[in-house]
């Protein structure tokens, strides 16, 4: 598998650059601060926890906790082609006996491993919570799930730009762009105006997405959702990258 | 082993390769010579398939570009111009991906990479970071990389631009003993290393061949400088009617300096000039091969085109 290949030098070098760990660093410090404040509120509010844990609020309570990821996600993602392009090796790399699908699927399989890499360490906070009360174990998983489901399309929107841009800083902006958009529509589901819109804002929201994951709710309509927006930016992805060789 | 028949490539209005159909043989080692902007690196990038013609055949060891890209580049060890590399990795990391890349066996591996170290002398350097390394080594790393599948194919893209005359030397060596079992075509603007390397040249300019044939064929004859202090006529009746001597120019002046066209074999010619021009009692002060540069071939190539 040549893809495997491509993906396996791009994570190696993902962790030789300093990036990785300024990124991983930000996204703990915040993440922790974000469960610390939580399980204050918790603790003090002993009548909230018949319902939730820190753990189902720190997935799904509070969507302006996603809102690093707008800019951690571009952050990973510009990289993966648009530095290939503008360093020249982009030529080694499509001369060798590979296809540009080999390339674009190694390229995407090493986002979704960052993407991975940088939850990875929240599971801390399963294991802290459980120490202190009862998890549902189901819930949890679901939301890993969820999270998962949004890293599919978040690295195949940064991964598309990747091949279009011209550079990594012009990759990085297209996805901030792309990715705060989407959050925005999400947001318009606490403006009174849209609500006879507020099912189809929802269902596109990280906010909907992530509140019924949070809940142990696998909702397949969420994953189809964020299936066919990561097939159809990593075709655009792989159409770009194969549309370079006319130019 | 390469066949290119009728290759074209625009972009938009503009095109940078126009009708070019050329042929190398297995085992031969071919020039590929033009003027900056000819459209030598965007052929070379049609033939290994990172670019896509827009007109024209291409096959390579038997293999259609468009219908076997993936068996043609196998077939191919290629180094770009600038020879890209990830600048983060080391030499080894960096073979031992290109070779998996490549589809070398994973046993395999190992014994390749050691070989293209070996080869293309940077097995000293193999633990370094590529980004440390000099342009002369970075050079030879691209080489090891066109080298660690063991292809029978080498197309190398300007391999000696901006080394050291002593690094040029090595490169030349490398590619005359590669020469012995494997088919080259390098692309250079460098006369003299094409005539130390190459049994054959194409030439391309604006995009459309111009010449192709062996490199002496290219000089057009030789020509021998020689100034001397004398006037003029006593010089010309002095070289006139010896053998192998062709059309002679004199530029005069405080001293004569003339061109003699060599019809036949120049060394003996020269010596014969000499001594014709001793036994007229001329003071001989400089005698040489003139050179030819390849900027005079270009314009001759392109304007006895102008001419017929």
């Amino acid at each position: 598998m040549k893809a495997l290949v491509i993906a396996r030098r791009e994570i190696e070098s993902y962790f030789l650059s300093p990036i990785a760990y300024v990124v991983s660093v930000v996204w703990l410090v915040w993440c922790g601060l974000q469960f610390y404040l939580l399980a204050g509120v918790f603790a003090s509010a002993p009548s909230l926890s018949a319902s939730a844990n820190p753990l189902s609020a720190f997935f799904g309570g509070s969507v302006l906790f996603f809102i690093p990821l707008l800019v951690f996600a571009p952050v990973l993602t510009m990289r993966l082609l648009a530095e290939e392009r503008h360093t020249g090796t982009l030529e080694t790399l499509l001369t060798a006996p590979v296809t540009s699908a080999d390339v674009v699927l190694g390229k995407y399989f090493a986002a979704l491993v960052f993407w991975v890499c940088l939850w990875l360490p929240t599971g801390m906070y399963v294991w802290i919570t459980s120490q202190f009360g009862r998890i549902d174990g189901g819930a949890v998983l679901s939301s890993y799930l969820g999270v998962f489901g949004i890293g599919l399309y978040y690295m195949a929107i940064g991964l598309a730009m990747s091949a279009l841009a011209k550079n990594q800083i012009i990759s990085a902006l297209l996805t901030f762009m792309l990715l705060s958009g989407l959050f925005a529509v999400g947001l318009l589901s606490f403006v009174d105006t849209f609500a006879e819109q507020r099912d189809v804002i929802d269902y596109i929201s990280l906010w909907g997405h992530m509140q019924a994951f949070s809940k142990g709710i696998v909702d397949t309509r969420f994953l189809v959702y964020d299936v066919s927006l990561a097939g159809l930016f990593v075709y655009l992805a792989w159409r770009a990258l194969d549309g370079r060789r006319q130019s | 082993m390469i066949e290119v028949r009728h290759l074209t490539k625009r972009y938009g209005d503009r095109v940078a390769v126009r009708d070019l159909s050329f042929d190398v043989a297995r085992g031969e080692v071919v020039g590929f010579l033009g003027p900056n902007g000819a459209g030598k690196s965007t052929t070379l990038r049609m033939l290994t398939g990172f670019l896509e013609p827009s007109e024209g055949e291409i096959k390579v060891a038997g293999f259609d570009a468009r219908r076997q890209p993936l068996e043609l580049k196998r077939s191919i060890g290629y180094m770009p111009e600038a020879v890209p590399l990830y600048l983060d990795m080391r030499v080894v990391e960096y073979l031992r991906f290109r070779a998996a890349l490549k589809g070398v066996p994973r046993r395999e591996i190992d014994k390749n990479v050691d070989r293209a170290l070996e080869l293309a002398s940077v097995a000293d350097v193999k633990t370094r970071i590529i980004g440390q390394l000099s342009k002369g080594y970075r050079q030879r790393v691209g080489l090891a990389d066109a080298l660690v599948a063991d292809p029978p194919l080498l197309i190398l893209d300007e391999p000696t631009a901006g080394l050291d005359p002593n690094q040029i030397r090595q490169v030349r060596d490398l590619v005359r003993t590669l020469a012995k079992e494997k088919t080259v075509l390098l692309s250079t603007h460098i006369l003299p290393e094409v005539e130390a390397i190459c049994a054959r040249v194409v030439i391309i300019d604006r995009g459309q061949l111009k010449f192709t044939g062996r490199p002496d064929e290219l000089r057009g004859g030789s020509v021998i400088a020689l100034e001397a202090r004398a006037d003029a006529e006593k010089l010309r009746a002095a070289l006139a009617g010896l053998e192998g001597v062709g059309a002679v120019s004199i530029e005069a002046g405080e001293v004569q300096k003339a061109r003699i066209e060599v019809t036949g074999e120049v060394d003996a010619c020269a010596e014969r000039v000499f001594r014709a021009v001793a036994n007229a009692g001329i003071d001989l002060r400089e005698l040489r091969r003139a050179d030819t540069s390849l900027e005079d071939v270009f314009t001759r190539l392109t304007t006895q085109e102008a001419q017929s």
